[in-house]
Formats: structure tokens, sequence, C-alpha cells
């Protein structure tokens, strides 16, 4: 089941590149794509929310002589990641229909390709295999934006590219630092890159002082995950990416690939060294609230909507790391919520941005003013998306700041403080933008007599559609949502200095994932051809 | 000493190189007998890719051997034949390339191809080396024929210039090496690598002075042949200046081999079973700067390059630096088991890493013929639109070389860092890792070049299907054996613990 949604990506991207017209692409890509999200819906059904074990397990060795194995499983954490990823593809996809004029069938292979990569570092409970998917979900996203981005988009691109691999090519160094102690300190003496496993070690903690194994290991992480995030202060590749970045580059940016940041810090960094977590969380939430003020600083003096927008992210995902390091139910709900929320409105608002450039082929804020009375349509719908994104009550966005805060304030007052400036700021910067763009005098780009604008047409009334139904659903039901999570949660919040997870295949059964010992070194080799030899 | 009569394994140990050597002389003779006519390069090329199919052939039929041959001055043991085969894999692409290359295709392709073979005879022969006098006959005979393939590229200034480079300090290198083994025969009073391994604890602990310069000047002479920091000036040189196959020969097969006995070097037990440097912290340290600045030295230099064989000769520089990291690992871990596992690693870097090499040069040759000058990274603009094929197996190739997954350059640096950590060098894996960092940079600008910029006028490319096959080869092989590395590194490492 989870390989079928992890794979099936690619399966599609290989049936776009057998397409023999460039104007199947689209239809078909939309096809398979929501293909897939109605696919991946079952995994609703076949989740029980009961129990925070690891469901649907599925369990082959890779490479046994060091441990690493083909592990995939699901639980309340990541569950509606992936929904989010395959939800947002179709919109995605729909959404670019003219934006993406060259090369669409390569684009789309792109597309698919990083899917995977992203549902595969979600589903993957083995740090080797995570580690492959997560470095793979770089290259297709290096090429988006370095083939059909912006002017500077090579400068943008690469940095992305370096950026993030410097950070995951030190937790490559953790991950095989751990692959050792394993084989040291674990009953089966044998390595094992398995994450069920390594949550049993117990690595060494001095506090205060920073160079024992646990600080490193958890700072080597962090960082990978923090640049992912990214975090203030490595966020500096964010804005030039998505500025870059076509509109469906972005959104998948924005909406998923930023997740992979903070899902890293719940999976892995949490439950794998709590005291450092713990003896360090300060140090996060002064960097997330940091993050949440500089952020919204920043996003205040942008003349471009596009670098605003990139900023706000910035903000939002400061909020998504004060709540994770709050260490409680609230906190960490609130987070796991608020990643949704982002994904939800954030791509909104990459893609209503995206529209209007279609049409007037500029981003700055000066030029227009005014759009209110031209577009009424597109005008009402970003200000939906507005008060989502400023977190306004009855909109996705109030429930997972408002956890936030609870969570924060909970952990720290001075921090929970902190925060609530933030929140006046995201209102401030976004609410002055939109008095900008849509109302006052007209700006040159809307009074143009020669290009009239017109308003949304159908096909993007419907891809924003199922965005503004989202908007509402999570903010007035947010039960639907949150039961599914909640179990997994607590389970790790109320244990994470223990943390353990059983893990359940498809039929409910109990699976075991130690691989069996090293197999013993053969006395005699046959001679013959070997692999390398063809 | 036993009296030297040649028996039957000392002919099965050797069959390889024979079948080299007879099947180099064939085209060769048929110019002789021709009246000095070249005979059709098509019918050499098949001669000389005969004698590489049955050398890889019977070195396959003998890898269950354990044999040591000739008065124990050649041992075929699992790394013997892994070590073959790599470098006969990489001569069999070499002569392929060669065939399609313009420049070495043209007069005297027999006598480029007998060079060739006879320079794999001597790589063959420093691989199997159980004896430093032995090692250092290989490595002169896989030079002198590189050093005259060298100089008999078309390209006449930058050609010449470099054999000469190549020769001269190549000599210097070489009379350093025999110097260094003179010194170890005074100290050892034998030349066989057992034997030193014996006494090295020993006379560590007794701080022999003569011992340590003798070693010194040992590992000095492998250290030019894989151009390890100070010793690299020469490669980039003589990389641009020989011809592209020639390069690529270089480049993956000369390295290939000298890497394999620089672990022997290190590899030997002494009598406790420990390995032999274990005990002397010097040698340890040395070779760890001297990897560290290997790689940012290759990395630094190949950042400003624009040349793309330049960017390639410093990319091997690095990449000798993290070839070392491996050796250190296996010259410095504690128990005989865990070296030989590192070995297995270095043996498994050192293929991914021709792989790659060898399909970036071939790239490099196709395009070149075009170009009609030293082809820069500005040349493969536009490529993605013009020939999707080429463009995409280089970029697999290019990625598989920045180190990412899950292509083969992936698995070969996590196995690389991983041996290194277990040995506890966690500054080398530390290092390592910040070195493929920066060198993701330059391995990507020639994937946006091809993919992010248009072609400023029309690609021609020519002919070439052996090079091309053996470029789309190797990009296949970056992700096949990425995914599939733990069955092979598995295979490899049970052939390697296997000893004698």
């Amino acid at each position: 089941m989870l390989s079928l949604i992890v794979f099936l990506p690619l399966v599609a991207a290989f049936i776009v590149a057998l397409s023999p017209r460039e104007t199947w692409v689209r239809p078909v890509a939309l096809v398979l794509a929501i293909a897939q999200f109605v696919f991946s819906l079952a995994l609703l059904f076949r989740y029980d929310p009961t129990t925070p074990a690891l469901q649907l397990v599925e369990f082959f060795p890779w490479v046994p002589a060091l441990g690493v194995s083909y592990f995939l499983g699901v639980d309340g954490i990541s569950l509606w990641l992936i929904i989010l990823t395959t939800f947002l593809l179709p919109v995605v996809i729909a959404g670019s229909w003219n934006a993406i004029s060259q090369k669409s069938k390569a684009f789309h292979i792109a597309l698919f390709v990083l899917q995977t990569a992203m549902l595969g570092s979600f589903v993957a409970m083995d740090l080797v295999l995570f580690y492959v998917f997560f470095e793979l979900s770089l290259v297709p996203m290096y090429f988006i934006v370095g083939i059909w981005g912006g002017t500077r988009r090579i400068y943008a691109t690469m940095k992305f590219f370096i950026y993030t691999m410097l950070g995951s090519l030190l937790m490559l160094l953790a991950i095989i630092y751990l692959m050792f102690t394993a084989q040291d300190v674990l009953p089966s003496k044998q390595m094992t890159a398995n994450i069920l496993e390594l949550y049993k070690l117990d690595i060494p903690f001095i506090a205060g002082q920073f160079l024992n194994p646990q600080a490193l290991l958890f700072f080597a992480f962090s960082l990978a995950f923090a640049i992912k995030v990214p975090m203030f202060p490595f966020h500096t590749w964010l804005p030039d990416a998505h500025v870059e970045a076509p509109t469906p580059g972005s959104v998948v940016l924005a909406g998923v690939m930023l997740k992979m940041g903070s899902y890293g810090f719940l999976r892995f960094v949490v439950p794998l060294f709590p005291e450092a977590a713990e003896h360090y969380a300060w140090l996060f939430l002064f960097l997330g609230s940091v993050g949440i003020i500089y952020g919204a600083m920043v996003a205040m003096v942008q003349p471009d909507i596009k670098k605003l927008v990139a900023y706000s992210s910035v903000s939002h995902m400061g909020y998504v790391m004060m709540g994770l390091f709050a260490l409680n139910t609230y906190g960490v709900t609130g987070s796991i919520y608020q990643m949704l929320n982002h994904g939800v409105s954030t791509g909104a608002l990459f893609l209503l941005v995206g529209m209007i450039y279609e049409r007037t082929h500029s981003r700055e804020i000066e030029k227009y003013g005014g759009l209110a009375k031209v577009m009424p349509i597109f005008t009402i719908l970003f200000f939906i998306i507005t008060l989502s994104s400023i977190a306004v009550p009855m909109t996705n966005g109030f429930i997972g700041e408002f956890l936030i805060l609870l969570g924060a304030f909970e952990a720290s007052q001075f921090f929970g403080g902190l925060a609530v400036v933030g929140v006046v700021l995201g209102a401030v910067y976004m609410l002055w933008m939109f008095k900008r763009v849509f109302f006052g005098e007209k700006g040159e780009l809307v009074k143009d007599e020669h290009h009239p604008l017109h308003d949304l047409s159908f096909r993007e009334l419907a891809v924003m559609a199922p965005l503004i139904v989202l908007v509402f659903w999570m903010g007035l039901l947010p039960n639907n949502f949150l039961k599914y999570s909640k179990t997994s949660i607590e389970h790790l919040v109320s244990t994470k200095d223990a943390y353990q997870l059983a893990a359940i295949d498809s039929d409910g059964k109990l699976v075991d994932t130690m691989i069996a010992m090293r197999p013993v070194i053969a006395p005699e080799i046959p001679s013959v051809l070997t692999a390398e030899a063809k | 000493m036993t009296a030297a009569i040649v028996s039957l394994k000392d002919i099965l140990v050797s069959s390889p190189m024979i079948a080299l050597l007879v099947m180099s002389l064939i085209p060769v003779m048929m110019k002789v007998f021709n009246g000095n006519r070249e005979p059709k390069p098509f019918v050499t090329v098949v001669y000389s890719l005969l004698g590489v199919i049955v050398a890889i052939g019977l070195t396959a039929s003998l890898s269950g051997m354990r044999q040591t041959a000739f008065n124990e001055a050649l041992v075929f043991d699992g790394m013997s034949v892994w070590g073959s085969l790599i470098v006969l894999f990489c001569g069999g692409f070499g002569l392929m390339l060669a065939y399609d290359h313009i420049e070495t295709n043209a007069a005297q392709f027999s006598e480029k191809c007998f060079l060739m073979l006879g320079s794999m005879i001597g790589m063959l022969i420093v691989v199997m080396s159980n004896d430093l006098i032995v090692t250092f006959l290989g490595i002169e005979m896989m030079s002198l024929c590189l050093y005259i393939l060298v100089a008999m590229s078309r390209e006449e200034i930058l050609s010449k210039e470099a054999a000469f480079k190549y020769f001269v300090l190549g000599s210097f290198a070489s009379a350093i090496f025999l110097y260094g083994i003179a010194l170890l025969y005074g100290t050892v009073g034998s030349t066989s690598l057992p034997a030193v391994a014996m006494k090295t604890g020993e006379l560590l602990a007794n701080h022999n002075q003569l011992f340590y310069i003798g070693m010194a000047m040992v590992i000095l002479g492998f250290a030019f042949k894989v151009s390890i920091f100070p010793f690299h000036s020469w490669t980039p040189d003589v990389y641009q200046g020989a011809s592209t196959p020639v390069t690529a020969f270089m480049a993956t097969a000369v390295k290939s081999a000298t890497f394999i006995a620089l672990l022997r070097l290190f590899q030997h037990a002494d009598p406790s079973g420990q390995s032999a440097f274990l005990t002397e912290p010097k040698f340890l340290s040395v070779l760890s700067w001297l990897a560290v600045l290997t790689m940012m030295v290759g990395n630094a230099a190949a950042l400003v390059q624009n040349n793309f064989k330049r960017i390639l000769a410093y990319s091997s520089v690095s990449h000798s630096g993290y070839l070392l990291v491996g050796v250190i690992a296996a010259g410095f871990a504690e128990r005989i088991e865990s070296s030989l596992a590192a070995s297995t690693v270095v043996l498994f870097y050192l293929f991914s890493y021709s792989i790659m090499t060898m399909g970036a040069f071939a790239l490099v040759g196709i395009m070149e013929k075009q170009v009609g000058h030293a082809l820069t990274v500005d040349d493969l603009k536009g490529l993605a639109s013009k020939n999707p094929v080429l463009a995409g197996a280089l970029a697999l190739i290019l990625f598989s070389l920045a180190g990412v997954p899950p292509s083969v350059g992936f698995f070969a640096k996590f196995s690389l860092f991983g041996s290194a950590i277990e040995q506890d060098l966690y500054w080398l894996a530390f290092w390592g890792v910040l070195n493929s960092v920066v060198a993701v940079y330059y391995y990507l600008r020639p994937v946006v070049a091809m993919y992010m910029s248009e072609a400023p006028g029309e690609i021609r490319l020519q002919g070439g299907v052996l090079a091309r096959t053996t470029l789309v080869l190797t990009a296949i092989a970056t992700v096949i054996f990425g995914l599939a590395s733990s069955p092979i590194l598995q295979f490899v490492s049970e052939s390697v613990l296997n000893r004698l």
C-alpha cells in the first residue's frame, strides 16, 4: 500500500514520458495526479487512529551487512503530510496549466519524481532510506527552479542545492555514527539504521557541555532540518528560491518540501535525542520567535509580492518550530496543524500571485492598486487566503497558531509573548499589502487600457475551490483532522524520553523489524562471472 | 630460496597478463609483416578488446584461487581479482574510446593499442604484487607506456609539454620510490610486503629513523602516481595535454592500480594480528593531513576552472583525497577484519569512481571532436535540447560524482565515510563531507550549462557508437550499481576477506 503510494508518481512519470504529444501531457498528468490523490485517501480508511503504532508497515532487508532496510510505515505524525503532498500535486498541475509553456513534458516528469521523493521521505522509517529520499528530492527541484525559473534562477537553484546538501551531509555522518553506536550498544550487536531500533538507544548526554555525543548528533540532525525548514538564520536560500521558482515550484517548495524539515524534527530529532532536545529547546524557541518577528518585519518592506509571501513563510515556519520545541501536546499538535495550514494557505497565496503574474508579468506591489474593482472574484479569494494566513478565527490558521501559542506559553511565557507580537506583525504586513494592491488609486498596470485585466477563469476557480474549502473545513472542524494524529502525538510527548513504537503491517499483525544476523562468510567462493564482469 | 622453476600455478596466475601480451603483439606484428602499413583500426581494436575480454574471463574464472606465484612475488587473492577486473574494464572502455576518437584513431593506432595493453600488464603486476621491487617494476612498466601515449597525441604543444612534465616528475618519483625501497631493505632485510609488515611494529617501536624515511619515500612514490597533494601539480596539465581516451584510461586505471598497491602496503598484519602501523600515530596524522589537503586543493582548484577536462582532473585529485581516507581507515584499523572491510570499501569506491570518470571522459571525447579546441563548460550549453540522451547520461554521472543518492557515488561515499567513522576518524569524515558539498558546485555547473542555458550555435556530434555506448552504459551503471550496491559489496567483501 505505502509502496504503491510512493512509487505511483514514478510510474506516472514514465507514462508522461511516453506520451507521444506535448498537448496530451497536461491532461494525462492531471488525471494521474488526481488518481494518486484518490488512492492515497484510502490511507484514511486503512489507518487505525486508536493506536500510536506504526501502521501499514512494509519491511525488507536492503543492505543487510549494514543493517539498512527498506522500511516504510505511517503514523499520526506523517499521515496528513502524505495526504497534503498528494493533494497539492493535482492543484499544482492544474494551476500551472498555462504557466509552463516550454518543455512541459520534462516539467511534469520532474514534478512526479519530486512527488515520489517527498512521499518517500515521509514514510521511510530507515534512516538511510530516508536520507536517500530526502536528498533525491533536491534533484527535481533543482531542475524545476533552474529550467523554468526567473532571471536569477541559476544563482537561486545552486544556492538552494548546495545549502541543503551541506546540512544533510552532516546529518549523514551522524546517521553513520548512530549506526555504529547501535552495533556497540544494542543487545543484537548489529549495525542498524532502523529507526525503531535506534529509538532504543540511550546516547550519553552531559548538560552544559557541547562536545558530547548526543549534543553533537542533535545539532548535526538539527542543522540539516533547520536549513530545510528553514529556520532563522538559515533561511537565506528560501526567498531566492521562492522568487525565482515558477509558481508550481514555489507551491510545492512551500507546501511540502519545507515540511520535510519540520517533520524530520518530530520524527528523528526529538525522539532520538530527547535530553538534548529538552536542554536546547530554549535555543529553538528563541530562534523560532526571532524567525517569526524577523520574517514578518522583512516581509513588511518587500516591494515584490512573491518575496513578501516567501518571507511570510519564514515567519510561519517559525511558529511551527516554536510549537515543536514547546514539547507539549498543545504545541506539537499545533505545529503539525500549522504545517498543513501553511501548505494550504501559502500554497494558495503562491498560486494567486502566479495568476496575477500571468496576466501582468509583474509582481511589484507599487504597480498595482485598485485591483478590487477590476477583478472582484480574485479579490475575494485573495482576501480569504489572507485571513487564513493571519490566523483569523474560523480559518485554519487560527487553530494552528492558537494551539502553538498555548503550547509556547506553557513552555515559556517570554517566548510565548514574543510569538504574540509576531501575530500582530503578521496581520500588519498581510493587510497592508492587501490594501496597497487591491484598494486605493488604480496602479499603472491596473488602469492600462491596452491590456485590460480579466477576472479568474473557470480553471483558476476550480484550482482555488478545494483550497478555499479546506481553509474553512480545517478552521471550523479541526477535529476531523486532528483525531487521526492525537494518539501519536500524545504518545510522543508523554514518552519521548523512552520513545518506542510498535510496527503493525496492513493485516494488523506485529512486524519484527530486526534483520537476521550478518551472514557468515562463505569459506569458498565459486568462480563465476560476477555482477561486475557483465 | 627455492630454485626458480616456473610451475603451473605461476602460469595460471600470470595468464591474464600473457593473454594481454599476446593479443597486444598481433596488430603490431601485422603492421611489421605488412611493410609497415597500418592495419585497419577496426581489426586492431578487435584484437585488443579480445585480449582484454580473455583476460577478464581468465581472471574471473580463477577468482576462487588463493595462490602466490613466482616465489611469492605475486599474490592472487580477492583484492587481486577485483583490482584486475577494475583495471581491465577501464582498459577495455579506454580502448573503445580510443577507437572512436579522432586524435587516437589515426596514424600509429596499433602502437597505441599495444602501449595501452602493455600499460595494463604493468597495472596487473602492480595489483598482484606482493613485493616492493615487483611493485616498482609494475609501476615503471605502466608509466613508461603512458609517457609515450601522452606524447603521441596530435595536439602539438600541450601534449609534448604534458609528456615531458609527466616523464620528468614521474622519473623523480620513481627514483625516490626506489630509494625508499632500498632503505626499507636495509632495515628490514627483505622487500617482501609480509616481511616488511612483520618487522614494522618492532622498527616503529624502536624509532628506527631509516625505516621512517624509507617508508615515507615509498608512500611519496605512490602519492605521486595517484596525485595526492602536494604531488598533484602534474595532474591537470597532463590530463589536459593527453588525448582524451588516454586521459580517461590514466584517470581510472592508473589510480585504481596504484591505490590497490598502497592498500597492500598498509594492510598486512604484524605477528600479533594487528595492523602494522597502528602503533605509530605520526603516520596517521601526516596521512590524514595529506588526505584533507588533497580534497581541499582539488575541490578549490576545480571551482575556478572552465575547461571541462581540467575540472575532471581536479575532481580526480579530490577523489584521491577521499580514497586516501579509506586507505587510512584500512591501514590503521585495530583488527585485520575491519582493515579488510575498509579495503573492500576502497575497492568499491575505486570501482564507482572509475565508472563515473570513464563516462564523463567519454562525453568529453564525443564533444571534443566538433568543438575542435579544449572543451569548456560553456560548450555544453543547450546540449539537453539537442541531444537529451547524452545530456541525461552526463547529468546522471555528474550527480553520482556529487554523491546524490541513490547513485553509486552516494553509496561509495556512504560506505567510505562509514569505514572512517568505524575507525573513529571523525575529523577526516567531517572534512570529507564538507568537501563533498564544495564539489557539488562544480559538478553541477555542466548540468546548468546543459539544461538551463540555450545553445549559442549548433551542436554537431559525430559518429562514435562505441564512445556513446560507453557513456550510456556507465550512466546506467551508476544507477543500477547504486541500487544494487549491497550484493556487490557483499560479494567483494567475501572474496577479499577470504584470504590466503
